[in-house]
């Protein structure tokens, strides 16, 4: 059994224990009404920013424990303690300390008590109305845990004298431990600091009674604490800052020397011991220790000398303000100091023009961090609360230049829908344009079944801190109700939150039926946070059933960002990023579910079987190569696949050749394809009427067989290399492309084509600032390369006897119904682009097609397409990957490059 | 009687690390009731849903309710809790009075006065689903007892409550909350009566996210007078410190030491790893015994149980926790099944408790 010293052990949101090594505790004083005049007179004009403040600056300043005291006549002293208590509860590094709740009114304190989630102190009791008060009020602080100052006062008044002072504190302290069981290492005694030098002759021992009582306190009750106000030592004295400066140093230094642990003293209003002045320093000592009877004589003689000196003001530490305006930004957002965001904002909007740049900027930034520190423990939430009020001040600041500029976008915006719709009336053209510039909107509720508040109400503060109109809906809201709100408020975002597990499928019905409602194609983003929702869950399992933009939120802390970006004027590239982290997501879920490998032995074993003994392979009507120095551009034309050419323009759907309309779940995706496609035919016309561009290309057959997974051509004495898929696989086969030649007589056929003149012609246009001329240029040329790719292809499908002419219409032939792949090195089936100098070099492309490799194999001009052909009809494409290192060390012996070599170009699919 | 009670534990505490039970919400959840049951046909007509509302299955699914404590107290468990983590009339009300924000109102002090802490029906709701619960737990503890000649305990759960007493829920008047700490000491100290009604054997004040909710709890069970033990339990975030109010553990430890509860320790929102060097800090500075029951891992939606460890993994780190001393009971919360708590039983089987610090006398 070991034991623990019995120490004063008091909390705020951090602990303080007075252990032997802190000798003295201090109590700040600044935030007593009684004893400060500036903090009362804040109070009264109800300046409370400004009152914390100043508890603010006594923690910065040293303060161990800070004394809060509201006895004022002109104050409603039990309000005012409840609230400025509460008020502390949102500033983090203030509550960080313990609090002392002071007053002489017994209900004042008792309000504070319910006000401190820590561990304080009660100033004070005493015997003053006699013993059943006071070990009432005891016990009542007992039951809260408090520790407790007492006064030496009994029913007879104030103790003046040593022997009263020891006395009734002997009293006080057998009542409190022996009756009411009271800590005794919690029971602070204040045996009266009384003013010295004032005159009167029974004065003058004030101060040595004071340290003799102490002493005798710390000998004979044993753990008892002793504190008191320290300022009142010097009252005589008021004006003259030096001397009492000199008097509380050296009272200080002799109170301890007695024992006492603790006062309340102004950090601001102290000298260091060793720098008093010696004969000052001399004067005072004689006053305190009561020397002889002129000592308050010549005390206040000395005085004369120091008038006018002293107060020290203690320097902040603002080194941080030499630091760029994003860092001071950052510290403030960080630190939760408000004091200096209006000047800072003011900078940051001259540097960054835009109010609007500011926020996506800097305090972005800042509150990024904020995000960071919060997710690794390291940031609390009060603290990221308090972030986001730094925050809301600045967003503040910049709010009328906001109003300014939307009120100019208005008027803008409501004339040209007038002029747009002269039905409109300007009222209503006011209306519809207000809306689109009004402030986000987003509504908030914890979904039905689940009753978790706070964290969904910590969310709301953090938005409405950053400027947006949060409704909140409460807790258990149905989805009828949340997404009735949706439409009644014309909300611009959905926020769902749950911390129960059943929650997850709430929000599945949630977002199946705002897509039912049609959210999803009006893009309203859905966010989804909670403790038990996870990116990984909003990913696989909800994100699928909504097609607007679906978020989960790690906490609040990120709130701010996600919905900035989500409103923000490139909105898209942070909804593309969440689509594509989905995505990942997903691919990880379902890639883990059987990401079991295979050795390389295993995967060959379980190779493609195909009975070759009975197989015939076809013969192509020649071997070697032919080349096209220059297709027919129109004859192209028929075979080009147009729905990949909306994906350049973000518009996902199938593209009907027939109607010539793109099949798309976005009914004004549908009409700006139209006009796309009519925009596109007619470049089109032109680019083959002006022969714009130049189609070249070759393609070839090799007599070929496999050789375990490379392919060999013995006539060209090449090798082509192929990899297997490594996946535990159940009943399918473990693919190579190798499988489907045969390994003793078959062929292997190869293409390149390449589309000349485009990359010129885009660059021309791009100098000529038309982008979008520039663009449609490219994409149309990648157009005519695939296009090209399958007019050889079905070129060589006839030469080689697998397909009659005309066998296919050119919508089957869109949708690959016919025999044999074309495979392309750095595609699924083989993602080794290295082996695309392999074919290069059999065709000799560069020099029959000017087509070229650079060195990370990519091919010059940009749109060009490249790959072997297989004839055989249950060739397939598959996907390789999960990649061992068993097989690529096979493979870099095979390839003969280094392990190293392969690794780097393979990266992606290793499976290690 | 309840003295001895306190003694006879801290007697077997001094013996062995006592076991706790593990999480009843999520253990509710596979038995994959339906609306209907929660509601049975007492509250058939209710307006809100119940089928979250674990504590009223003691009324409308006891031998669910029984079921679990039995196979928990069978798994190994020397205490489980009572199923009344929310049986105060403020939490119970989002279950039973409708939400002001659905129809643009606020929650705040009067509305709580007005709608919750005098509704009588409410209470008198609450005040069954406590009397119940206890009920259903010592009718397993003693069950189960009885068989195998060791004795089991009932500690009553008081849970942490749906508001906060220090949270900042509107940024323009950042002194505002939406309850007063006196209602919520008041219906704390309604749910301690109904529990020391039925002689429940600890109190537990647990997952605190908030220490000014727990304190109001605590205050109202010192002005109970009961001498019935009491165990602390926060929940700490990855800094440790309690979710909501952020106040670290040791200053929580120095907070409520005047209660000398039977023990304090840290349970839910974190898994065992990422507990333990709070757990340390709390066993430093604590001079009483510390418990631990940590979720089974972090959440995870996708896993079967909705959390990543199973109960080996529970069995290797509780067992860790033993070897270091730093245990006196030790239990599951979240994701923690009958299962788990088999492990951890058996993980702290034989080892040696933890010794607990005195304070020096003189």
């Amino acid at each position: 059994m070991f034991q623990l010293p019995r120490f004063l052990r008091l909390s705020g949101t951090e602990a303080y224990n007075h252990t032997p090594d802190k000798n003295f505790l201090m109590i700040g004083e600044r935030t007593n009404v009684a004893g400060s005049p500036r903090f009362r007179k804040l109070i009264k004009e109800d300046k409370l920013e400004e009152a914390l403040e100043v508890a603010r600056q006594q923690v910065e300043n040293g303060a161990n424990v800070i004394d809060i005291c509201f006895d004022d006549g002109l104050i409603d002293g039990k309000f005012m303690m409840a609230k400025f208590l509460d008020l502390i509860q949102a500033e983090p590094d203030i509550q960080a300390v313990p609090i002392m709740v002071d007053s002489s009114k017994w209900e004042i304190i008792k309000e504070g008590l319910k006000h401190l989630q820590g561990k304080g102190i009660v100033n004070s009791i005493s015997l003053k109305e006699g013993e059943e008060a006071f070990r009432t009020n005891a016990r009542h602080i007992l039951n809260y845990g408090a520790a407790v100052v007492v006064m030496a006062f009994d029913e007879q008044g104030q103790a003046a004298t040593y022997e009263d002072k020891c006395r009734i504190c002997k009293r006080a302290y057998d009542i409190l431990v022996d009756e009411v069981g009271f800590p005794p290492q919690d029971i602070i005694f204040d045996p009266n600091i009384l003013t010295v030098a004032t005159g009167i002759e029974e004065h003058n021992n004030y101060a040595l009674d004071f340290f003799n009582a102490t002493r005798w306190i710390k000998d004979n009750l044993p753990f008892a604490k002793v504190s008191g106000g320290v300022s009142n030592i010097s009252f005589s004295f008021r004006g003259n800052n030096a001397v009492r400066e000199a008097m509380h140093s050296a009272f200080l230094y002799h109170a301890t020397q007695a024992g006492m642990d603790m006062g309340i003293v102004n950090a601001g209003m102290l000298e260091v011991y060793d720098n008093i002045p010696k004969h000052l320093l001399t004067a005072v000592e004689d006053v305190l220790l009561n020397k002889d009877d002129g000592a308050t004589e010549r005390l206040l003689d000395l005085a004369e000398e120091f008038k006018g000196q002293g107060a020290k003001k203690l320097v902040e530490d603002l080194s941080w303000r030499e630091q760029p305006v994003e860092k001071r930004l950052e510290h403030s957002l960080l630190r939760g100091i408000d004091k200096f965001i209006d000047d800072d904002t003011e900078e940051a909007l001259a540097k960054y023009k835009k109010p609007l740049s500011v926020i996506e900027g800097p305090l972005m930034d800042g509150m990024g961090i904020v995000g960071d520190l919060f997710g690794a423990g390291k940031m609390f939430l009060p603290q990221v609360v308090k972030s986001a009020r730094v925050m809301k001040k600045s967003v503040a600041w910049l709010e009328p230049l906001m109003e300014e500029e939307r009120e100019e976008k208005i008027i803008t915006q409501t004339s040209f829908l007038r002029s747009e719709n002269s039905a409109l009336s300007e009222s209503e053209a006011r209306a519809i344009a207000t809306k689109s510039f009004s402030n986000g909107k987003v509504i908030m509720a914890t979904v039905k079944g689940d009753v978790h508040d706070i964290g969904k109400n910590i969310v709301g503060v953090v938005l409405i801190c950053n400027g947006f109109d949060v409704v909140d809906m409460g807790v258990m809201v149905s989805c009828d109700k949340i997404l009735d709100a949706v439409e009644e408020h014309n909300a611009d975002i959905i926020g769902l939150s749950g911390l129960i597990t059943p929650s997850l499928d709430e929000m599945i019905t949630v977002a199946k039926e705002a897509e039912k409602r049609g959210f999803g194609k009006r893009n309203i983003p859905i966010l989804i946070g909670g403790a038990t929702t996870s990116a990984a869950h909003t990913a696989i399992k909800i994100a699928g059933h909504y097609t607007g933009p679906l978020v989960h939120v790690l906490d609040a802390s990120r709130s701010v960002p996600v919905t900035t970006a989500l409103l923000s004027e490139d909105r898209q590239k942070f909804i593309d990023t969440n689509e594509e982290n989905h995505h990942r997501a997903r691919e990880k879920f379902n890639g883990s579910k059987k990401k079991v490998a295979l050795s390389n032995e295993q995967a060959r074993a379980n190779k493609v079987t195909i009975d070759w003994e009975h197989y015939n392979p076809p013969i192509p009507e020649f071997t070697g190569t032919r080349t096209i120095k220059s297709q027919s551009l129109r004859e192209l034309a028929n075979y080009i696949d147009w729905t990949p050419f909306f994906h350049t323009w973000e518009l996902r759907g199938v593209w009907n050749p027939e109607t010539e309309t793109l099949k798309t779940r976005n009914k004004e995706g549908g009409k700006v394809a139209k006009e796309l496609y009519s925009e596109a035919k007619e470049l089109l016309e032109r680019i083959i009427t002006e022969k714009r561009f130049t189609a070249s290309g070759i393609y070839g057959f090799f007599p070929a067989k496999a050789d375990g997974d490379d392919i060999y051509l013995p006539d060209q004495k090449v090798t082509l290399h192929t990899l297997r898929q490594q996946n535990k696989k159940s009943g399918k086969p473990n693919y190579a492309l190798s499988d489907y030649v045969s390994p003793e007589c078959d062929h292997l056929g190869g293409f390149v084509v390449g589309i000349h003149g485009a990359d010129e012609w885009a660059a021309e246009l791009r100098e000529q600032n038309d982008i979008d001329e520039a663009l449609m240029v490219q994409a149309l040329a990648d157009r005519f390369a695939e296009a090209f790719a399958e007019l050889l292809h079905h070129r060589a499908r006839i030469a080689w006897g697998i397909e009659r002419p005309g066998q296919f219409s050119q919508s089957e032939l869109i949708h690959e119904k016919y025999q044999g792949i074309r495979p392309a090195p750095g595609y699924p089936s083989q993602p080794d682009h290295t082996e695309k100098r392999i074919l290069f070099n059999l065709l000799q492309a560069k020099e029959k097609t000017a087509v070229e490799l650079t060195e990370s194999c990519a091919m010059h001009p940009g749109s060009a397409v490249c790959g072997l052909y297989f004839s055989h009809p249950e060739s397939h494409y598959f996907m390789i990957d999960n990649l061992q290192k068993d097989q690529i060390k096979d493979y870099s012996v095979r390839k003969e490059l280094s392990i190293e070599e392969v690794e780097k170009w393979l990266g992606p699919w290793l499976g290690y | 009687m309840t003295t001895n009670l306190s003694e006879e534990l801290k007697s077997a505490l001094r013996e062995r690390i006592l076991v706790l039970d593990g999480a009843m919400g999520t253990t509710i959840r596979s038995y994959e009731l339906c609306e209907s049951d929660a509601r049975g046909k007492r509250f058939q007509d209710n307006n809100e849903d119940l089928l979250n509302n674990g504590d009223i299955l003691s009324i409308t699914q006891p031998s669910v309710i029984g079921d679990i404590h039995k196979r928990f107290y069978e798994a190994g468990s020397d205490i489980c809790e009572t199923n009344t983590f929310s049986g105060t009339v403020l939490a119970q009300s989002e279950f039973f009075v409708q939400d002001p924000r659905k129809s643009g109102g606020i929650k705040d002090p009067e509305f709580f006065d007005k709608k919750v802490i005098n509704n009588s029906k409410l209470q008198d709701i609450v005040h069954e689903i406590n009397v119940k619960s206890v009920q259903l737990a010592k009718e397993q503890a003693d069950r189960v007892s009885q068989n195998d000649g060791r004795k089991r305990y009932v500690a009553g759960a008081i849970g942490p409550l749906t508001v906060s007493l220090t949270n900042v829920v509107d940024p323009n008047d950042t002194s505002f909350r939406p309850v007063t700490f006196d209602q919520v000491k008041q219906t704390y100290r309604h749910q301690i009566d109904a529990l020391l009604e039925e002689d429940c054997d600890i109190l537990m004040v647990e997952t605190i996210f908030d220490s000014l909710n727990a304190k109001a709890a605590l205050v109202a069970i010192k002005e109970s007078k009961t001498e019935a033990p009491v165990i602390i339990s926060a929940a700490v975030g990855r800094g440790g410190e309690t979710m909501i109010s952020a106040q670290k553990v040791e200053a929580l430890w120095n907070t409520f030491a005047h209660i000398d509860p039977l023990a304090v320790g840290l349970n839910c929102s974190l898994g065992p790893d990422l507990m333990e060097p709070f757990l340390r800090d709390l066993g430093k500075a604590a001079t009483t015994h510390i418990s631990c029951y940590p979720n089974a891992g972090l959440p995870n939606p996708l896993a079967p149980t909705g959390f990543d460890l199973e109960p080996k993994d529970m069995h290797d780190y509780i067992a860790a926790f033993a070897d270091a001393g730093l245990l006196n009971l030790a239990g599951g919360c979240c994701g923690n099944t009958p299962e788990h708590i088999a492990a951890i039983a058996k993980s702290v089987q034989g080892k040696a408790p933890r010794p607990v610090p005195s304070l020096v006398t003189a």
